[in-house]
């Protein structure tokens, strides 16, 4: 078989799942196999988030998440790069004994923390993006602890023996070598933060995608609930599999790290350094959503406490009735 | 000179120490952070007097159950999907990537619709978050399988269910594991949600409760209860896989390892 067509049917075969998934999605509801009351087909969920994207609902809900969600990232990398530097560099003994201490605390169940936060930093954003930071602070400081450490030291000698200085050690030597783990770190800080973002705003908040959900269904808008639902699913798919293609390209050089185990196929990437003018627009659209996005937190919390009084509490709890369980 | 397990041993007992000893000289407010003598002996009473024995145990059963129903489930999956049908793994990897995205919080909802509000929906969601790692991760283990190994195996003779129980199994057993852990950090973060959301019994819902009146001592005990459950099941995989896999001992003992694999499964 010719290269290009083995590759198609590659293509094929890997999506067919899907396809076949969505179109049952499709058929189920409209020959009535399920109830399309509960079970709308996929392409009355479709339109859905189309509709609810054009009315500009959408896009509020992912800008106040995707605040919450930069702003508890951010806040961990500040916080977690220096800690794992020093841990990984500095204080390796320190961190050998500090290591049971916070492997327990990473395993700190952070649905549980969210009440504890709740009491130091009252009902407002701040425990919401405490908890964020916290969930991604872990990751990140063990994976910058193990990039920092496995630096090669050779590289670490040799610009020590040409009389590097500090500075220049950390930022021209440590920080590309270890760049490679510490964004695998980032990555999977990431996801998490996606993950317990959507469940903590569906357990409180006043917006954001998870709240849209949530909102959707205690008012029975049932595909909403759908388009909420195959939103959040679409992009936190899209989130992990663009931060891996990225990383593909970033580190094409460090294809013999232990950390790249994406099996072999990844030579067909081309390698990408992003120069100072993609820094420029990374840093710009950054400080733009956390402007933008900041406003409009404020905004939406503002209105939420309008309302909060004849709202009653019903954004505390699931919706369900509450006691229906056992 | 201390040995590094003193060392932690001794760190670890300065942390309570001055968990303890902070709030009781009023350098931060115990009403904010009760120290823990205050909440060991609020958890003990709660738990001989109060109805927390109650909270944990059925905390535990769900957690429980929804595990080993994933493993259950998940494992044999994985190893048939991996090992036998390579076409049809690939065929349906991306739905399952896609799958393994879907938080079952945000499915919680449309998951009601199809099972009710009771015990079924909530060990189904924890069962759903823990199936993918184990799924992802046994079939990543047949791959990492050393062909070698079963070139010789084959040729010495070796029949399908001796290759399988003596070759294949014992050489992805250490990536199954991984999986089991991760699945088991999945199943107690999200019983903690599921509990929150709308159950009137286990630790999440005496957490929120107490949150919900004031009462600071009884958050840091069900706070305390659930970290230290997940610690010793996670503990308990790991001497588990440290007495099984005993031939794989090199490199267990970083923790990164749980991390590095969660990397595929989201």
């Amino acid at each position: 078989m010719a290269g290009i067509d083995s590759k198609q049917n590659n293509i094929i075969l890997r999506w067919s799942g899907v396809v076949i998934f969505l179109l049952l999605w499709e058929i189920a509801p409209r020959l009535d196999w399920v109830d399309p009351y509960f079970l709308p087909s996929f392409s009355t969920v479709i339109f859905e988030i189309v509709r609810l994207f054009v009315s500009g609902y959408l896009g509020i809900h992912i800008l106040v998440s995707l605040w919450r969600a930069l702003v508890g990232l951010s806040s961990a990398l500040l916080l977690g790069l220096p800690i794992g530097y020093l841990l990984g560099r500095r204080f390796v003994g320190a961190a050998e004994v500090l290591q049971p201490v916070l492997v327990s605390l990473s395993q700190v169940n952070p649905f549980s923390l969210l009440p504890v936060f709740l009491l130091f930093l009252g009902i407002g954003e701040t425990a919401k993006v405490a908890v964020m930071g916290w969930v991604s602070l872990w990751p990140i400081v063990f994976y910058t602890i193990t990039a920092t450490r496995s630096v090669d030291p050779l590289l670490l000698k040799m610009s020590a023996s040409l009389g590097i200085t500090l500075k220049d050690q950390i930022f021209k030597v440590i920080l590309p070598a270890s760049l490679p783990t510490i964004f695998v770190g980032i990555r999977i800080s990431a996801g998490l933060t996606f993950f317990i973002l959507m469940a903590a705003e569906m357990l409180g908040a006043s917006a954001g995608v998870g709240y849209l959900v949530h909102n959707a269904a205690m008012n029975y808008k049932i595909p909403a609930i759908y388009a909420g639902a195959t939103f959040i699913v679409l992009s936190g798919y899209f989130l992990n599999k663009g931060l891996l293609y990225l990383e593909r390209l970033l580190f094409v050089w460090q294809e013999k790290s232990s950390f790249s185990p994406s099996s072999g196929g990844s030579a067909s990437v081309p390698a990408w350094r992003p120069g100072k003018r993609a820094a420029v627009v990374a840093a710009t659209v950054f400080v733009l959503l956390l402007v933008i996005g900041g406003m409009e937190v404020q905004r939406v919390n503002r209105e939420a406490a309008d309302i909060w009084s004849d709202n009653e509490k019903h954004q505390r709890h699931f919706g369900m009735p509450v006691g229906g369980g056992e | 000179m201390l040995s590094l397990f003193q060392k932690r041993v001794l760190l670890i007992l300065t942390l309570l120490a001055l968990w303890e000893i902070f709030p009781r000289t009023g350098m931060v407010d115990r009403l904010l952070i009760p120290p823990l003598s205050a909440v060991l002996q609020t958890a003990y009473d709660l738990f001989v007097h109060g109805d927390l024995m109650k909270h944990t145990t059925l905390s535990l059963k769900r957690a429980l159950v929804g595990l080993f129903a994933a493993v259950f489930l998940g494992l044999p999956l994985g190893l048939l999907l991996g090992g036998w049908f390579p076409r049809l793994q690939q065929a349906v990897e991306p739905l399952m990537e896609l799958f393994a995205q879907a938080n079952p919080v945000v499915l919680a909802h449309i998951i009601i619709f199809f099972l009710g509000v009771g015990e079924v929906a909530r060990t189904f969601i924890i069962g759903w978050l823990c199936i993918w790692p184990i799924i992802f991760c046994s079939i990543s283990g047949i791959h990492s399988v050393d062909q070698q190994l079963l070139k010789a195996a084959r040729s010495m003779g070796l029949g399908r269910l001796r290759l399988f129980t003596q070759v294949v199994l014992p050489s992805s057993a250490p990536s199954i594991f991984t999986g089991v852990r991760l699945a088991a950090g999945y199943a107690f973060i999200m019983l903690i949600a599921s509990e929150m959301m709308g159950a009137n019994t286990g630790l999440g819902y005496f957490v929120v409760m107490s949150q919900e009146s004031y009462q600071v001592t009884n958050v840091f005990a069900g706070a305390l209860i659930v970290t230290l459950l997940a610690v010793a099941t996670d503990g308990l995989i790991r001497y588990a896989e440290k007495r099984i896999v005993i031939w794989d001992a090199a490199g267990r003992e970083d923790f990164l390892n749980l991390k590095s694999s969660a990397a595929g499964s989201g």
